[in-house]
């Protein structure tokens, strides 16, 4: 039994309207392991990107932790003061977001963006600083790394974008790495560079990854264990290959059931899952998934399934589907 | 055109322009622009659909504001097929967003009916409120739900309300934008198997645009691919899967990942695509084709026939039944 690196328990963030406290993260508890990586799945609505956030503490208010804890190689984040955050955030944890565009600054060059973060955080400066910035830009697969230095985000491509975005969350030699839906935005020819970059540069740092995406494909492809989240809660928590060939959670199924894949033999009809996420604050009293629930019954809707604990697998049903059936 | 062509695009071209100076105008000077629609030939038959697949900028949104009628083409044709009248068939859209689609200040009723009382296909307030109610159920929706507004609904039951609506003009044909790419998978495979039952019911003739392939290959009969503006590629869907004969079409099927998690290898396209204001020359392929000869960089393939009624645009006769058929040294240097 290895001790993860990043261990998050009961995290609960809560929004307050009007003093009625609704809560988006509901007791989620899950580990990142040295150099794996964990796959966050859901829809939208279901906390993956608050988790995200929630753990390097750049919840947008009214959004706020109120209770759990976040452990990164024995040292508690939740803890921390902002200003010792601060140099966690970019520097021990790199975060790579969706949106190539917003989270470049569009009036500074590209190697100045670089330079700054690695000057921040590898207390580098000057020459050598700029040296590991053109490394870095050469590393994930710019060509001319001078010409792209001095260039601007508005100058390059939406994958081009993207690579960048992924040296300025390596440059500091993090030891996690947090990918909120870092292929989202991008076409499917280009989501698969960025995918194989991610890959490459996982391989060689071995640093830990927790890779958020709606996408099944991308996870079926990247993770090596899944946590699938739904209505702030997690589902499922489980490696890959059981995931998708035996998956637990009646939810689980049905997500990969819904998904329409282009190897599918002229299947013709999808398997729906009936209804739609509840919002914020609609969650349904016992198990949030009961409505949409083929297997539901009286137990699912008095009380909240716990998360059980099964061999590799961990899931939050009292009516867990048999292996056969998968 | 035969009895069976429901729609025809005869060399269909697009041409963005920028504004011209005054000075450029009185000289006439061509100051070019962004094709952004290329010589595309198409046929939709009746009660068939069509789907058209491609990456953000080949084009495929404007070729179907053009069969819209949204925009006037540049150069080519667009025909449909007239009725006995000399009526064209009527013609509905549904829209990617269906948050910026509805109006947020009209009720469910008032949106639904719009079509119904602008063709006054329904006369009388009680006529227009039973087919409004009629509408509702057929899209899974509740007749109590006419009072409530947009902003009342969620993305997937929005996307509802907006086929309800193009249903309410009776449409021949439908012309639908990418209506599921903004929805999530649980929602998008209701949505998907509501337009199947209501394309089967209601024999509607329709255009499927999206980026998804898997999506398309459920809902189109035929699949056109886009690259760069161009149609590169066109076949019956399953044909296409099974053997695609353009090479940009086998490495977008490869390109998705899919859900099998004993092979892990990941498929990308070599290159970036290329800016669509300056497409390359000869093939517009020919930058990211792993099979690209002297040939492809010169000359623009022709159009060639498919046996099986389909048609693309390649050099070479290859075959591409298999992911194997790429081969393996020109993925290795895509990075």
């Amino acid at each position: 039994m290895t001790t993860p690196l990043l261990d998050v328990r009961d995290l609960t963030v809560t929004i307050n309207r009007d003093g009625h406290l609704i809560t988006a993260l509901d007791k989620v508890s899950f580990s990142v392991n040295p150099g794996e990586v964990l796959g966050i799945v859901g829809e939208s609505g279901a906390g993956k990107s608050i988790t995200g956030a929630a753990i390097i503490d750049l919840l947008v208010p009214p959004l706020k932790r109120t209770g759990g804890t976040i452990t990164l190689a024995g040292e508690r984040l939740d803890r921390l003061s902002p200003k010792a955050m601060r140099s966690v955030r970019g520097g021990r944890i790199g975060f790579i977001f969706q949106d190539p565009m917003t989270s470049l600054n569009p009036v500074i060059s590209i190697g100045r963006q670089l330079c700054d973060t690695i000057e921040a955080h590898l207390k580098i400066g000057g020459d050598k600083a700029k040296r590991k910035a053109l490394e870095w830009i050469e590393r994930v697969g710019l060509p001319n790394p001078e010409v792209q230095f001095r260039r601007y985000p508005h100058q390059l491509s939406g994958g081009m974008r993207q690579r960048i975005v992924i040296a300025l969350a390596l440059c500091a030699n993090p030891a996690l790495v947090i990918a909120d839906e870092p292929t989202t935005a991008l076409d499917v020819s280009v989501q698969a560079h960025i995918l194989q970059l991610m890959r490459d540069l996982h391989r060689e740092s071995r640093a830990s990854m927790m890779l958020i995406t709606h996408d099944l494909g991308v996870i079926a492809k990247m993770a090596d264990r899944v946590a699938v989240l739904y209505a702030g809660r997690v589902a499922e928590i489980s490696t890959v290959g059981e995931l998708f060939n035996a998956p637990k959670h009646p939810y689980t199924r049905g997500l990969i059931r819904a998904t329409p894949m282009p190897s599918a033999d002229s299947e013709v009809r999808l398997d729906q899952i009936p209804g739609a996420m509840p919002g914020l604050g609609a969650v349904p009293p016992g198990c949030a998934f009961n409505p949409r629930c083929f297997k539901a019954e009286g137990d699912c809707r008095a009380a909240i399934p716990p998360l059980t604990t099964e061999e590799s697998t961990a899931f939050s049903c009292f009516h867990p589907l048999e292996r056969e059936i998968a | 055109m035969s009895a069976q062509d429901f729609l025809t695009l005869n060399h269909v071209s697009k041409v963005y322009r920028r504004n011209q100076s005054l000075l450029e105008r009185l000289k006439k000077t061509d100051t070019g622009g962004t094709k952004a629609v290329s010589d595309v030939s198409l046929t939709v038959r009746h009660g068939e659909t069509v789907g058209l697949v491609g990456e953000s900028g080949c084009g495929k949104s404007t070729l179907a504001r053009l069969v819209s009628g949204l925009m006037e083409p540049t150069s080519g044709e667009i025909a449909f097929r007239k009725d006995g009248a000399g009526r064209t068939p009527r013609l509905q859209m549904i829209f990617q967003d269906p948050y910026s689609s509805l109006n947020g200040r009209w009720t469910i009723e008032d949106i639904i009916a719009e079509p119904i009382r602008v063709h006054k296909l329904r006369r009388g307030r009680a006529a227009i409120r039973a087919r409004v109610d009629e509408l509702l159920t057929q899209v899974g929706l509740s007749p109590a739900d006419a009072e409530k507004y947009p902003q009342e609904f969620s993305g997937g039951q929005r996307q509802r309300i907006c086929i309800a609506r193009a249903l309410a003009g009776e449409p021949e044909f439908l012309i639908l934008d990418e209506p599921t790419s903004a929805l999530d998978v649980s929602v998008q495979a209701q949505i998907l198997n509501l337009l199947r039952d209501l394309q089967k019911n209601l024999a509607l003739t329709s255009l499927f645009i999206t980026h998804n392939l898997s999506v398309v290959r459920i809902m189109a009969d035929r699949i056109g691919v886009m690259y760069l503006g161009e149609l590169v590629e066109e076949a019956p869907s399953e044909e296409l899967f099974l053997r695609p004969r353009h090479p940009y079409t086998r490495l977008l099927i490869d390109a998705a990942p899919d859900m099998d998690t004993s092979d892990r290898s990941l498929h990308p396209i070599a290159g970036e695509l290329p800016n669509p204001a300056f497409p390359p020359s000869g093939c517009r392929f020919h930058t990211r084709c792993p099979f690209a000869k002297d040939i492809c960089r010169s000359t623009a393939p022709p159009q060639k026939a498919a046996g099986t009624g389909g048609m693309f645009r390649c050099h070479f006769d290859l075959e591409l039944s298999n992911a194997q058929a790429i081969p393996p040294a020109s993925k290795a240097r895509t990075a």
